[in-house]
């Protein structure tokens, strides 16, 4: 009997897996993760694993000092749900943080932060 | 009536929670993977199936041991679970006879008490039970419970400064347990003296054990979301290459156990998916009576929480403290 469960419990669990969201994780940033880029940029755009949550999807950008330098709400691009972008006022050269925190669609919440840096 | 049953399925629908949370082990930015040797130190809904063990165990001489395991761990609360486990064992001795069966079920009740994003720390608690007479005798199934307090935790190093921004994604894992046997000690044989009718008595003690052990772990999920994107291929960027101690210390009534610490050190790698994980190592024994060459352990992990996500993937009661309160 309990080989029987357990070879059930494997054939059935990957097909359940088919319509499932999952964590949205990081997948891409522009600019990318830990880059220096030449010129300042106007936006930053966040790709994630899966489809967000555009009300509880946020981006902060701050610079050395702590003082944000993005534009406010960050918005979910509406014809690719996986895309979060935010404005960014006119960057001088120096190092970038950059927090988000997102809730994907089947409702999982994920969080992450890294840095950029422009110019020097 | 009517209204009494409206109360309780109402009652019933606020216990179940309208938005879930992090799930499986999610702490801040840290991604903290289910581990093989020890236990990861979150609570969630997950599902380790099957985890193969292959090896020469310690006994003299060694035995070729193949344990097929299987796991299910269920959140109760956002973060309070159970978990439920098996193993069944196939033992070929030198010279034989075989030998093959299950070992004691054993159950787990886990609480993950605190967990602290912006440093990527997490510390759970939990109570072990091994049930004793529902495993085979024949590969070593005790007939007495063993009950295992244990102290898990888990520390990313994300905060390191800018200098060492190449060490971040390592982490850390531990546990600490201290396994008490229900049954002090175990009659093995009584011989009488035909003479003078003396018995000798000979009895097994069942030493306390120090259940302890670590992992040392370098996250590529980490490196490319939250230190540097290299641009490597997806399969590279899911690894998380891992080195994990499993050991046991007795402790108490050794009389006839020893004290001798015995365990393995596991190099492997975790392959990290959306929905599950792969993970193998090399099973190193410390000593001789930890075993005998390099064995293998291999595992396939299943995330309920990410397959399921609004059935058996989220906790029974409770809601979480995401984006529901409105915002982070």
């Amino acid at each position: 009997m309990r080989y029987a469960t357990l070879i059930a419990l494997m054939a059935l669990l990957p097909l359940g897996a088919a319509p499932a969201a999952a964590h949205a994780t990081l997948d891409r940033s522009d600019p990318p993760v830990g880059s220096t880029v030449a010129t300042a940029p106007s936006a930053l755009t966040l790709t994630f694993t899966q489809n967000l949550e555009p009300a509880f999807s946020t981006i902060e950008v701050r610079d050395e000092r702590g003082a944000r330098v993005d534009t406010g709400k960050a918005q979910v691009d509406p014809g690719n749900r996986r895309l979060l972008r935010v404005g960014l006022r006119g960057l001088s050269p120096g190092r970038y943080s950059v927090r988000w925190r997102v809730l994907s669609v089947d409702t999982h919440k994920t969080e992450g932060n890294f840095a950029f840096r422009v110019g020097r | 009536m009517f209204r009494v049953l409206l109360c309780a399925a109402a009652f019933v629908a606020a216990l179940i929670p309208a938005t879930d949370a992090l799930a499986h082990c999610f702490v801040g930015a840290r991604f903290f993977p289910a581990t093989l040797g020890i236990d990861d130190p979150c609570v969630a809904d997950e599902l380790s199936l099957p985890t193969v063990a292959m090896f020469k165990n310690g006994d003299d001489p060694s035995a070729r041991q193949t344990d097929i395991s299987g796991e299910i761990s269920k959140r109760i609360t956002e973060t309070f679970g159970v978990s439920f486990g098996t193993t069944w064992t196939h033992l070929r001795p030198p010279g034989g006879p075989n030998a093959s069966g299950f070992q004691n079920l054993e159950t787990s009740f886990k609480w993950q008490f605190l967990t602290v994003p912006e440093r990527e720390f997490v510390m759970s608690a939990a109570l072990e039970i091994e049930w004793g007479r529902t495993g085979a005798q024949s590969v070593g199934a005790e007939q007495f419970n063993v009950y295992t307090p244990t102290l898990f935790f888990g520390k990313g190093f994300g905060g390191l400064p800018d200098s060492a921004r190449w060490l971040r994604p390592f982490a850390v894992t531990g546990q600490v347990g201290y396994a008490i046997p229900g049954r002090r000690s175990t009659i093995t044989s009584i011989d009488t003296d035909p003479d003078t009718g003396e018995q000798t008595i000979d009895a097994e003690y069942h030493p306390q054990v120090l259940v302890w052990g670590g992992t040392l772990q370098y996250s590529m999920p980490y490196l490319k979301s939250s230190v540097v994107d290299l641009g490597l291929p997806d399969f590279f960027n899911r690894l998380i290459p891992i080195v994990e101690v499993a050991l046991q210390t007795p402790v108490a009534n050794t009389i006839t156990s020893g004290t001798v610490t015995t365990g393995t050190i596991n190099p492997g790698v975790i392959w990290a998916g959306d929905y599950f994980q792969l993970a193998a190592e090399a099973l190193i024994p410390v000593n001789r009576a930890s075993g005998h060459g390099i064995g293998g352990l291999v595992q396939l992990h299943f995330y309920l929480d990410d397959i399921f996500p609004r059935s058996i993937g989220r906790p029974l009661f409770g809601s979480s403290s995401s984006a529901r309160a409105g915002g982070y």
